[in-house]
């Protein structure tokens, strides 16, 4: 969606402004100051808000977990395909107001609000297409698990198979890369499903990753735990992207059939 | 013979969890068939009482019981086969990606026969008048179509009482016409019919008993007739009878209460024959 | 899950300025990250507790955060005890087992270690309520804007915070209509029913709030969101002595912290 496309506000019909000559580009300056990344500062307001009510409400009952896996998981797997990379700013500030609010839920201390970020960074800029970036951000989120000591341990290269490793694919491969992002932009009915649960994919995995990477440094945990709890983590992280499928599929289809903006077709244009 | 008691309030109180004491000491007998408008300001407790009838809320002190059973340790979901509750924004209840599917959802929460459900959905697409709607998406119905489906969800679970928060709030008059009409409809059926409502000449057509409530307590109780006629008392609770009432009044009616146009019309013309001769050039109301 | 909110009106940490309260959180972070070594570690613990005590504030979200992380501080603990390549050998467990790098006694550097490493959690863990419990939400923010984070990002987040309501509100509203529509939360934890009562929560709550988008957008553009004129804040914040003292304070510790770590104290 362009700015000239917009229905016309009370701003810009009545140019309350000085120099009448130069109205209309002061107007337009104005409201492109109004977007980041192609998306409008109150989509982005509204998007933390939803996070952050996400945030307080458990959401999988994944034995072991109790509490501590939120409906955020879901809004940080779907956020990029929705708002395109300007997903990354409106979970960090969703994160960092959550994190205020309810601070037991971010096992990664301070700083756990970045790993929201990168969820919405590499799954918007695959979706907007810059796949260079998402993979440059994919391969820094991989390395750094890499970079700790901790991780040249016996079986320590297995964590970010499951996932990261498989994103990071997806994003380089043109062909797979165009079926995905071409699957959810036109809502194929039969190939969406597919195509969503691998945006999700790519979504959470950048999120648990950055997670784990952070908590190895904090917590110098070793194989002995990361190893045998691989399964464990790997069914959780497949429920998390299955229910995030469920509810981007609803999302997209809805946001489609309201006739409200959506980041797929806004990229269209 | 008078009709038996649905729902019946005995005492109720509730406290929000911030302190807030929303409802005091109501005590309250719905009765099979009823039509019963509440009015009142924001505030007043309306919807808070309401959703005591099918266990949303449990009264802090005092008893609620639906047929006869304790709201208390019931589960909504059981309750919402006795008394279903419509939203007022209709958008809050739908999420499924077809009419039928949003339809069948809650018999198939209830574990109800695939192939029972299968009619009912059938029946109530039929019955509300959606039949050719059944594989939109909710999002891509109009307003009036969502209200109607929110009904038909409700309508869904077979329950004998109605709860309708503000149903024609945000609406227009088409609009307001025609969720009037389908609630006309259900109470023709049988059906026990509670609305909230802020539209006086809504109360004065439709109900057959307008309790009034104000900050927590009912106030008025009565026939539209009975309330309507206290038109000082219910100034003093910042409200106003419908235009045409106020205007009977004004043109020295006194001994009963005008509550719609027709009637206004009739009274007229016994009044000034000469200067009204009918009333059919006046809309439809 | 519980939350955490502003407990504490009438403190010396609550005169404090919002930035000089995120300064020492960040120093306190920094520091506890670059110390393995117990004694450190729990010097900053103390001095965490102390802002703490100093504070008034409840010792209840204390306990109730220990239960919170109590299992992951158990993981931790076991982890580093067992496995932690030790030499000083203090307990006799069983024969090496080789397979898994266990080394068949329990040493004095893996307990030393994995306490450490507990204590390391729980003043991570701590040190954000802190601030929180001390400090309004307004004067936070505008904290964060006075430390130059950018504007628009500040815009996000107040907004956010001013749009919490009646989003909480309409979440509060569908989980009630999902009530009515026949789902029972209650149904023993069925795993399937609390994945449908996610995702028919998470459905409309996103598209009700993208709708409203609309009137927020109008509303912000005739505000004149983004009119390039100096901003003005109806809160204003000042240093006092006092945050000058606790800054130079933070400041000097951060400096000692890094100037030992890279003598090579601190670690093992
Ligand atoms: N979820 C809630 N938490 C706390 N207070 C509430 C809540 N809902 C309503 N109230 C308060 O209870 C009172 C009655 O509200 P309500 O039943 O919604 O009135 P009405 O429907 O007549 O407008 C009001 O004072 C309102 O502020
Ligand atoms: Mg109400």
């Amino acid at each position: 969606m362009t700015d000239q496309e917009q229905p016309k506000t009370e701003l810009e019909s009545s140019t309350p402004l000085e120099q009448p000559g130069s109205t209309v580009t002061q107007v337009r300056t104005y409201k492109a100051k109004g977007r980041i990344a192609g998306m409008s500062i109150a989509v982005l307001a509204i998007w933390a808000a939803l996070y952050i009510v996400a945030s307080a409400i458990p959401a999988l009952p994944v034995p072991g977990m109790a509490g501590m896996i939120t409906l955020n998981a879901i809004m940080t797997a779907i956020s990029g395909m929705i708002l395109g990379p300007a997903a990354a700013i409106a979970n960090a500030a969703g994160g960092i107001v959550s994190m205020i609010l309810f601070p037991y839920g971010f096992s990664a201390g301070p700083l756990g609000f970045l790993t929201v970020t990168m969820g919405g960074l590499v799954a918007g800029l695959f979706m907007a297409n810059k796949w260079v970036p998402a993979a440059i951000a994919e391969i820094l989120i991989i390395g750094s698990w890499f970079v700790n000591p901790q991780s040249w341990q016996t079986g320590m290269w297995m964590v970010p198979l499951p996932y990261s490793a498989i994103a990071l694919l997806v994003i380089v491969i043109k062909p797979v890369r165009d079926w995905v992002r071409n699957a959810i932009i036109t809502q194929n009915k039969k190939t969406m499903w597919l195509a969503v649960f691998v945006m999700c994919m790519i979504g959470h995995a950048a999120e648990f990753l950055t997670t784990n990477t952070m908590v190895n440094w904090m917590f110098n945990l070793t194989w002995q735990y990361w190893v045998p709890t691989l399964p464990y983590w790997i069914m959780v992280d497949t429920v998390v992207i299955l229910a995030s499928t469920i509810v981007g599929v609803g999302v997209l289809v809805g946001l489609k059939k309201a006739r409200l903006p959506l980041f797929p077709t806004t990229l269209e244009k | 013979m008078p009709e038996p008691v649905v729902i019946q309030c005995r005492e109720v109180s509730f406290l929000y969890p911030n302190g807030v004491q929303a409802i005091h000491n109501i005590s309250l007998s719905i009765y099979r068939g009823d039509y019963i408008a509440f009015v009142g300001q924001n505030g007043s407790g309306k919807t808070t009482l309401v959703k005591h009838f099918n266990g949303l809320l449990k009264p802090s002190t005092g008893s609620v019981t639906v047929f006869g059973e304790e709201t208390r340790d019931k589960k909504v979901s059981y309750l919402s086969r006795k008394v279903g509750y419509v939203f007022q924004n209709p958008d809050d209840m739908l999420f499924s990606s077809n009419v039928a599917d949003e339809i069948a959802y809650g018999p198939r929460m209830l574990k109800v026969d695939p192939e029972l459900v299968e009619a009912k959905v059938e029946s109530i697409l039929q019955e509300l008048d959606l039949k050719n709607l059944r594989d939109t998406h909710p999002f891509a119905l109009s307003l009036g179509d969502r209200q109607r489906l929110a009904v038909a969800c409700a309508l869904s679970l077979d329950p004998e009482v109605f709860v309708f928060d503000e149903p024609t709030t945000g609406q227009d008059f088409f609009g307001s016409q025609s969720i009037m009409g389908l609630i006309d409809e259900l109470h023709q059926k049988g059906k026990t019919v509670i609305i909230i409502t802020h539209d006086m000449p809504i109360v004065a057509e439709h109900a057959q008993r307008v309790i009034v409530m104000n900050k927590g307590e009912i106030a008025l109780e009565g026939s539209p007739q009975e309330v309507f006629s206290q038109v000082e008392k219910l100034q003093s609770l910042s409200l106003k009878a419908p235009q045409v009432t106020l205007l009977a009044r004004a043109l020295g009616e006194s001994s009963r209460t005008i509550l719609h146009i027709p009637e206004m019309v009739d009274w007229l013309q016994a009044r000034f024959p000469v200067t009204i001769k009918s009333g059919e050039e006046l809309p439809h109301v | 899950m519980f939350s955490v909110s502003l407990k504490s009106r009438n403190s010396p940490l609550q005169k404090l300025d919002g930035r000089t309260k995120l300064i020492f959180l960040a120093v306190i972070f920094i520091l506890v990250l670059l110390f393995t070594d117990l004694l450190y570690i729990t010097a900053l613990l103390a001095l965490v507790l102390a802002a703490w005590f100093i504070a008034k504030l409840p010792t209840q979200p204390l306990k109730e955060m220990l239960q919170f992380f109590v299992w992951i501080a158990v993981i931790i603990l076991v982890v580093q005890v067992f496995f932690y390549p030790g030499t000083t050998n203090l307990v006799h467990i069983s024969k090496p087992v080789p397979a898994i790098g266990f080394s068949g006694y329990l040493t004095l550097e893996g307990i030393l270690f994995g306490l450490a490493m507990v204590l390391r959690l729980v003043v991570i863990m701590i040190v954000a309520p802190l601030m929180v419990m001390t400090t309004p939400l307004p004067e936070l923010m505008l904290a964060l804007v006075k430390l130059k984070i950018p504007y628009k990002f500040a815009f996000i987040m107040t907004t956010a915070l001013s749009l919490l309501p009646s989003i909480q509100n309409r979440s509060a509203i569908i989980q009630q209509a999902q009530l009515c529509r026949g789902i029972s939360y209650d149904s023993g934890g069925k795993f399937i029913t609390k994945l449908k009562a996610s995702v028919s929560l998470l459905i409309p709550l996103i598209l009700g709030a993208f709708r409203d988008s609309q009137t927020l957008e109008v509303a912000m553009n005739s505000r004149a969101f983004g009119a390039p004129i100096k901003r003005t804040f109806l809160l204003e914040s000042r240093f006092t002595p006092v945050d000058i003292l606790v800054i130079a304070g933070t400041f000097t510790l951060l400096t000692v912290g890094v100037m030992l770590r890279i003598r090579g104290f601190g670690v093992y």
